[in-house]
């Protein structure tokens, strides 16, 4: 399997889906490095030349920030709203939806699986 | 939706001409303010203010890195107590 970027081995499927496997590669940004580096995005990833993922990664390297560098990126900017004690910084350390979702219903990606509380409205029901 | 570039950040002009003036001073005094979304412009760092929040002022000191952020995002407006009764009581 080919190796780009040190760790990342994006298995034997067509390059331009192979290349979503690295974190923060997505569809279109995939395609943009298939056309940007020359290379045939329908080629398989395990026909790829030396030369091909060479130059893959070198675009990479120099014009995208992705895996660690971009979580860590990703990771400053939340600490940042954290410290200067803004509204989406606290909503960020409450594990609560950000941008002005309700919580009354849904929400259950920021709050978890659901705690069932005893006594509220519908709990029997459930049963 | 974030707001027209074409318009620029929108900065309360009362709020404004009060930080140059305290600027010009040299005062440190806090500038009592009900204007949540004004924008913090570079301008206002290291001023003092005091941001309503529906109820009380709040103390909101600017740092540099919140420049770009609204006013009333450090004066929160909801005080959540917490669910639940029978075992806290």
């Amino acid at each position: 399997m080919p190796r780009l970027l040190g760790v990342d081995i994006p298995n034997d499927k067509k390059t331009h889906i192979s290349l979503t496997y690295l974190y923060g590669v997505g569809h279109n940004v995939a395609r943009e490095l298939c056309h940007k580096a020359g290379v045939d995005p329908v080629k398989k990833a395990r026909d790829l030349a030396e030369d091909e993922l060479g130059r893959l990664a070198a675009l990479l390297e120099r014009d995208y920030v992705v895996e660690g560098p971009l979580r860590r990126q990703t990771a400053q900017s939340i600490s940042r709203l954290r410290d200067i004690g803004s509204y989406r910084g606290l909503r960020h350390r409450r594990g609560l939806p950000v941008r002005g979702q309700r919580t009354k219903t849904n929400a259950r990606t920021r709050k978890g699986p659901k705690k069932t509380v005893a006594g509220k409205k519908g709990v029997k029901d459930l049963r | 939706m974030s707001r027209s570039l074409k318009k620029g950040p929108y900065v309360d002009p009362k709020v404004y001409m009060k930080v140059q003036k305290q600027q010009e001073s040299g005062g440190s005094e806090p500038i009592k303010t009900w204007a949540r979304a004004c924008t913090i412009v570079p301008e206002f760092v290291g001023v003092v203010f005091m941001v309503h929040n529906g109820k009380a002022h709040i103390k909101v000191q600017v740092t540099e890195d919140m420049v770009g952020h609204k006013l009333g995002e450090f004066a929160p407006t909801r005080t959540f107590r917490g669910h639940g009764g029978k075992g806290k009581r």
